[in-house]
């Protein structure tokens, strides 16, 4: 008893729409979707409110699709800086009740409350919570209490908007092994697929299967997911696992130990051709970059340099990562480089210091951000923004999470 | 012989002075600037006193820059030192300008012997300092060049304060951690950047006109070190020689040598923009108090950005932090033309560049909203601050 854990999963309900209608109360009880570029016709639905969903609005529907669905839809652009400032309201609140907080993205989190059940009902802490955010931010929420955080994030989905559900490991075979496979958290549709095939057609399916040759065939994962369908999840709710998640990096070993710096270079271009893909794909700009030189005698050494300048191109990595090389270089022989990029900003927050020397190569998109800016100042903050924000936000937004 | 000599002192005797407490003390304080004790030549740690028939001569170097003071024994009909055997000696720097800083008397007498062991006397405190050899203390760069010229001393400070604090400090560019000067027709032109800002004046010089052209580029940090030595009587003039790889700055009984800093400064005069499409004259005060508020709450986000609004005759500053909230302030402009205009940019920058300005107002001259930002002062066509603007995203 003594090591039992108590994790809640708090969801927020439909989050952006939800925040939309916080903020503007008129919309209350109204089919609301909020896209991007409506006036567009392939403006495409990010999320949509309850009542736009029961008339059959789904995410990533164009805005003409959603309209022939609902024609009396209200479709709004995004807010992003407003979403995000709710959020960070939203895990204030939630860090009153426990340091053990994991934010798993902009509108759902883990709390650990094991410490609270001496005291209080669990089920009672839930609905606590549950009106607090009601009342001080105008937001439904699903909660699901669970011993652990699969079980917790699964709760959470069972009930939507404004449930509280209870899994308990003895509750498994009725509440989560009937479910389809499909609707495990971590099944995507192509491990879905894969499942099917193998006859695995509910989460029951896949827990009563032998462990080992799960794992043979699909993996460590398969085995994780296995363990998930069983109720066993050691996972802790890990509060840095936010920031800490944000750093992605590449390392090549040479063809052989060198001393070229030509060769050097070209490898460290290689590197950050890599990085500044996944940048692109991200749409982050990073602050911190990490260079790892392993010499022919596996003697390693890392190190950091942060920048005022965001990192976006190929080149401002390149040439930032080489010159901490070149600074730090002791000209032995070298077997491996590594580039690491941390401290990510999305890009549509992101500011550049624009410099004497290159000014005019940045000055080709003056006109374009002088006239959002116009726009902008006119119709309101946000009207107009660039594309990256909006996939930015579609990135941040796992495909069932419902909001 | 050792006894010979420890029996006649005079016999060992290397250096025997007498000097006001005082003078020895400011002079003591000033050569201090050039010593570092992080330097790879030990000697250069210490203090080099070389008295002569004229008066003392004070020496301290970093290789980088090198300060020698002289105290001339009479100055105005008062007697500032007397000596009786001329000589030189090193000393450990640190302890010897505190030491006499500490003494209670009005005079300090120093008497070195032939193992370069100095014994100062002032009143009735007796200090033995073992010092170093002075033959050991390298030399000071021969500078005798007619490349010469002459400015007053006040607006040789103001130059330096005006330019110096936009030069940078990373070694990306090692020319830019230097102040450019050149020299031209009996004008002296003075630009630094560390490339996202710019400062550049120029002034009227005596004697220019015989020295030809002339492009030096002097590190930073000597002139910061510079201005501190120079003192205020402002009406004096400063005589400035230079060579190929050193610049010696002359001043009264100061002398300040700096190395130059190798490398082709950047032309950045095709850089400045000359047009304007937005002109906006304001209270340098006013204008700085309100992007100092607005900064408050822009230090908390990266690059300390706050943003400018002109439009229909007003000026609105503002910022914000996701955190913290926003600030707007409205000023109204001594006088607007042009287009209206919108821009970001450092508040750090602009309060650096408009701090270092004395007049009254300011002109603020802006091209478009990614191009350079002029700032100068009302009446003052040869200061010229510029700033590169922020870019959002």
């Amino acid at each position: 008893m003594a090591n039992a854990r108590v994790i809640f999963h708090v969801d927020m309900n439909s989050f952006y729409a939800s925040v939309e209608i916080a903020n503007h109360p008129e919309l209350r009880g109204k089919p609301l979707a909020i896209a991007g570029k409506a006036e567009e016709r392939h403006g495409i639905v990010v999320t949509s409110s309850y009542e736009a969903r029961k008339m059959g609005v789904r995410t990533t529907m164009t805005v003409r699709e959603a309209k022939q669905k609902c024609p009396q839809l209200i479709v709004r652009h995004p807010d992003f800086s407003l979403y995000r400032r709710t959020s960070e309201q939203l895990f204030t609140m939630l860090k009153d009740y426990t340091n053990l907080v994991e934010k798993a993205s902009i509108d759902e989190g883990y709390l650990d409350v094991s410490h609270w059940i001496h005291r209080r009902h669990p089920l009672n802490l839930a609905n606590e919570i549950q009106s607090r955010i009601r009342e001080e931010l105008h937001l439904p929420c699903s909660i699901g209490i669970a011993p652990n955080k699969f079980l917790a994030k699964m709760a959470s989905n069972r009930k939507k908007p404004m449930g509280i559900t209870v899994i308990r490991k003895r509750d498994l075979p009725q509440t989560l092994w009937p479910l389809p496979i499909g609707k495990m958290h971590g099944v995507g549709p192509k491990t879905e697929e894969k499942f099917s095939l193998a006859g695995i057609k509910t989460i029951g399916d896949l827990a009563a299967r032998n462990p080992d040759a799960i794992e043979r065939k699909y993996g460590i994962n398969g085995r994780r997911l296995h363990d998930f369908a069983n109720g066993w999840d050691v996972r802790p709710v890990d509060p840095d696992s936010w920031d800490r998640y944000k750093s992605i990096g590449h390392s090549m070993t040479l063809s052989h130990d060198t001393v070229d710096l030509k060769m050097i270079y070209e490898t460290m271009q290689q590197l950050a051709g890599k990085l500044e893909m996944k940048l692109k794909r991200e749409h982050v700009a990073s602050y911190e970059l990490v260079v790892m030189i392993r010499y022919h005698d596996w003697k390693t050494i890392t190190r950091h340099k942060s920048t005022m300048q965001p990192l976006r191109s190929r080149q401002e990595i390149l040439n930032l990562a080489f010159s901490v090389f070149q600074a730090n270089w002791s000209g032995e022989a070298v077997r491996l480089l590594g580039i690491t990029l941390a401290s990510f900003q999305a890009i549509s927050e992101s500011t550049k210091q624009l410099d004497l020397f290159s000014y005019q190569n940045d000055i080709q998109t003056e006109e374009l951000v002088d006239l959002i800016d116009r726009i902008n100042d006119q119709f309101g903050e946000n009207t107009l923004l660039p594309a990256t924000r909006l996939l930015n936000k579609k990135r941040s937004e796992s495909p069932d999470s419902g909001c | 012989m050792q006894e010979l000599q420890d029996s006649n002192p005079n016999a060992a005797l290397a250096m025997k002075c007498t000097v006001q407490k005082d003078k020895l003390a400011d002079a003591v304080n000033r050569v201090m600037k050039a010593i570092s004790s992080k330097t790879t030549i030990p000697i250069l740690t210490g203090v080099k006193i070389t008295s002569g028939r004229d008066g003392i001569t004070l020496t301290g170097s970093n290789s980088d820059i090198s300060i020698q003071t002289f105290i001339p024994l009479e100055e105005d009909g008062n007697e500032n030192a007397v000596v009786h055997t001329p000589g030189q000696i090193v000393l450990p720097s640190r302890l010897f300008s505190e030491l006499v800083r500490k003494l209670q008397d009005e005079d300090v007498h120093i008497e070195v012997d032939s193992r370069f062991i100095a014994k100062i006397t002032s009143g009735a405190t007796e200090f033995s300092l073992n010092g170093l050899d002075p033959e050991e203390y390298p030399n000071l760069p021969i500078i005798n060049g007619s490349d010469a010229f002459r400015i007053r001393k006040d607006l040789l400070k103001d130059m330096i304060k005006q330019t110096v604090y936009a030069v940078s400090v990373t070694e990306t560019r090692p020319v830019l951690t230097g102040v450019k000067w050149m020299i031209n027709d009996g004008k002296l032109s003075c630009v630094a950047t560390d490339s996202h800002r710019l400062a550049q004046r120029s002034v009227s010089v005596e004697n220019g006109e015989d020295s030809g052209t002339h492009t030096l580029v002097i590190p930073g940090s000597s002139l910061n070190e510079l201005s501190k030595i120079l003192d205020d009587d402002d009406e004096q003039l400063v005589d400035i020689i230079m060579t190929t790889n050193q610049i010696l700055f002359k001043s009264n009984n100061v002398q300040f040598y700096s190395r130059l800093l190798d490398g082709n400064y950047p032309d950045t005069s095709r850089l400045i923009p000359t047009e304007s499409k937005t002109t906006i004259d304001l209270g340098t005060k006013d204008l700085y108090r309100a992007i100092e508020r607005a900064s408050l709450l822009a230090k908390e986000e990266r690059n300390n950005v706050v943003k400018l609004r002109a439009e229909g005759n007003q000026v609105e500053i503002s910022s914000q932090s996701l955190e913290l909230g926003r600030v707007f302030e409205t000023l109204v402009p001594e006088h607007f033309e042009g287009d209206p205009l919108r821009i970001s940019f450092s508040a750090k920058f602009m309060m650096d560049a408009l701090g270092k300005l004395d007049a009254q107002s300011v002109r603020i001259h802006f091209v478009g909203p990614m191009r350079p930002i002029i700032i100068r002062p009302i009446g003052d066509e040869n200061i010229l601050m510029l700033i590169l603007p922020i870019r959002t995203f």
